[in-house]
């Protein structure tokens, strides 16, 4: 892993950088970071973790270009089905950003008190610092704050086509309305590229992802043994790459990921320590750099050994339930799972939500949860009552924590996190 | 006899206890932590040791604890200070009753801590965004107000009428608020009152977060302010317990940690 010095030695002493030059040295070191925290701060990663390290150093530091050949379709939210934007030979790139500098950027652009993530969103898009610049932006009317977004982004000179979502999810209307939605979303991609949607793709494209959810379940199955092969903050970075990787390069070091992975289960490697609590993550994502709250968790004597997030989870839990594979049909699906499985608070009701956070609390034998909520994000925010008193209910000791880009509050943060995390040892201890 | 240490390095003042291996209290210092967090924390523990006539040997094991722990790298172990709160409160009233709920203002946040019955913490509640509600906040309304802040208590015994009511969410705002009070010519006692008032609501909020249980101890530098102890058990509408000694009850709790860890550890080493 490079240093810090080695990225930064393009900049001559002295000389006055341009806003570009140094918003991308403060990305840098934001990056490099983080990557050399995962890499030395833990016990020694797993070697096919190498892939996804040099990934993200490569993309987010020597902003290197992975799909100049493709047509780039950017997504602002998790619900616009990926496997519709390959079928038709181009590549999705979702445009939720983690970095500091960004949000700084955003936050001249949107209310100061705006979601951290929403502001480094549009703060990226706004400083034109891409590794892969998207061609086109769809942006799914979820909450508030990223359906305003469409509009700050538009005025940079982005062509960003709303793709109307329902904050509704148990009516039939909403079913039929994200129905109609993705129907128009697919045509009119097919219409922009000149490509058409044929079934063959679709329904290759749809048993790539599901392949790519296949090994993130494999994933997940090792985290749910004794001992955890592998941290959650590694994991989140592996979800992370599948926003922007190219997917078969994905594919495949997930695929050695799962091998090496299976192998030290079997050798009965564990990541963490030997009484350290098992954590369930959930709340606002954790998007690279912005491992703040992970990184805290696991440096305090913990493992994060689940999450439900938008960023992980979310994005590889559900599969598609085809009916008959013919195009129309295969695109219903889609519209169907990305719709009826997604747990995000913009919802009216959510109760799926703590099903699945209870879910992953008995299967991943975990000791607690943690919630974050970005300061600004508002759904989130509201959710936090309903889910602390639902596990109150079930028994499962939770933490609601918030935080935002900034690296300040660190000090804070760990005392509650450390405090959570000792009242878990010492419950623990007594139930031996 | 083996003696154990709990140091409490916080925003404000070093706490420095000590406890025998009955856990019973043998000796405590405070003093302020400046910006050499590591040194005035070895400084006042040997003054400590000094007085109490030990040596550093006679320390069988120290837990540090409060933000600056980890600075203190010859600790054997360090806790957050919730944990050793929680331990400090239970072991400081247990002539009291038993403790359900901790509040603490200390000088960069404040707290509420909620405990079960065996004396484990459940849930706690925080307030670290803003000085606001917290011991700086008192210090600048003395500084603005031109009086020390041990005065602060019995001026507000004298204030006469309703307390003035302090709105503003900031302490830097909160400042001048106070500023346009003393240019409407309030009297400095009706100012403190109106000051203690207001951290007692940002407090009561806080505690109402984790819940408002019987057996109420509050610690930490403000609790020695009777002022505000008076309005804090006037918004709580409950009696609370101040112990002897507030200021100490975290690094009291980490040295009686450090007696019970002293004791796992040596046990887990001869089985």
């Amino acid at each position: 892993m490079p240093d810090k010095e080695e990225i930064m030695s393009k900049i001559e002493p002295h000389a006055i950088e341009t806003p570009a030059q140094r918003q991308n040295r403060h990305k840098a070191t934001e990056a490099i970071t983080v990557l050399n925290t995962l890499k030395e701060s833990f016990k020694k990663p797993p070697e096919a973790m190498q892939y996804f390290y040099d990934l993200f150093l490569e993309v987010y530091c020597r902003q290197k270009s992975l799909h100049s050949d493709k047509t780039k379709v950017g997504t602002m939210c998790i619900q616009i089905p990926s496997e519709i934007i390959y079928a038709l030979d181009c590549v999705p790139i979702r445009l939720c950003n983690g970095f500091y500098t960004d949000d700084e950027i955003g936050s001249d652009l949107l209310p100061q008190k705006a979601c951290p993530l929403v502001k480094a969103s549009v703060g990226h898009l706004a400083s034109k610092n891409f590794s892969d610049k998207p061609d086109m932006i769809y942006s799914p009317t979820t909450c508030d704050q990223k359906t305003k977004a469409g509009s700050t982004i538009e005025s940079f000179g982005y062509e960003v086509v709303d793709v109307d979502f329902p904050r509704t999810k148990e009516s039939e209307i909403s079913r039929e309305f994200f129905r109609r939605s993705i129907r128009n979303f697919s045509a009119d991609l097919s219409r922009k590229t000149g490509n058409k949607l044929s079934a063959k793709k679709l329904k290759a494209s749809i048993s790539k992802i599901g392949y790519a959810q296949t090994l993130y379940h494999k994933l997940s199955e090792l985290r749910k043994n004794k001992n955890v092969p592998i941290l959650g903050s590694d994991m989140f970075l592996v979800t992370n790459a599948f926003f922007f990787d190219k997917i078969d390069h994905w594919i495949e070091a997930c695929e050695k990921l799962v091998a090496e992975l299976q192998t030290k289960a079997q050798e009965g490697f564990h990541a963490a320590g030997k009484v350290s609590p098992r954590i369930v993550y959930t709340g606002s994502p954790p998007i690279f750099p912005n491992y703040k709250i992970p990184l805290i968790i696991e440096s305090s004597d913990a493992i994060i050994v689940a999450d439900e997030t938008c960023s992980s989870n979310r994005m590889f839990n559900d599969r598609v339930a085809v009916d008959e594979w013919f195009v129309n049909d295969m695109v219903d699906s889609l519209a169907d799972k990305y719709l009826k499985a997604c747990t995000c608070p913009v919802f009216s009701k959510n109760d799926d939500r703590i099903r699945r956070i209870v879910e992953l609390v008995r299967s991943h034998n975990a000791d607690g949860v943690i919630y974050q909520a970005f300061a600004g994000c508002t759904v989130y925010e509201l959710e936090q009552r309903s889910v602390l008193a639902a596990m109150e209910r079930e028994g499962i000791s939770i933490l609601y924590l918030e935080s935002d880009y900034s690296p300040s509050q660190q000090g804070q943060l760990s005392t509650r996190v450390e405090a959570f995390i000792e009242s878990l040892k010492i419950k623990n201890r007594k139930k031996t | 006899m083996k003696y154990f240490a709990g140091i409490d390095i916080g925003s404000t003042a070093i706490k420095i206890t000590i406890v025998d291996a009955d856990k019973k209290l043998v000796g405590s210092k405070t003093s302020g932590s400046g910006s050499m967090f590591y040194k005035y924390a070895h400084e006042t523990l040997d003054t400590l040791l000094a007085e109490l006539s030990l040596t550093r040997d006679a320390i069988a094991y120290t837990v540090a604890t409060g933000y600056g722990r980890k600075i203190f790298k010859e600790a054997d172990e360090n806790i957050s200070e919730i944990t050793a709160n929680a331990i400090g409160a239970v072991a400081a009233a247990r002539e009291f009753g038993s403790i359900k709920t901790i509040i603490n203002i200390g000088g960069q946040d404040s707290k509420a801590i909620s405990l079960d019955d065996e004396g484990n913490v459940v849930n706690f509640a925080m307030n670290d965004r803003c000085a606001a509600g917290t011991g700086k906040f008192l210090d600048a309304c003395a500084m603005n107000l031109e009086i020390s802040v041990e005065e602060l208590g019995e001026k507000h015994f004298s204030a006469t009428g309703t307390p003035l009511s302090i709105n503003s969410t900031c302490a830097v705002f909160a400042e001048s608020e106070i500023i346009g009070l003393l240019g409407n010519s309030h009297s400095v006692e009706d100012i403190v009152c109106g000051v203690h008032y207001s951290i007692a609501k940002r407090i009561v909020k806080l505690v109402k977060r984790v819940g408002v249980k019987e057996g109420i101890y509050f610690d930490g530098g403000p609790a020695l302010n009777q002022g505000l102890v008076h309005a804090i058990e006037n918004e709580l509408g409950k009696k609370i317990f101040i112990p002897p000694y507030p200021q100490i009850t975290t690094s009291l709790g980490a040295a009686i940690m450090g007696v019970d860890s002293y004791a796992y550890q040596n046990l887990e080493n001869i089985s």
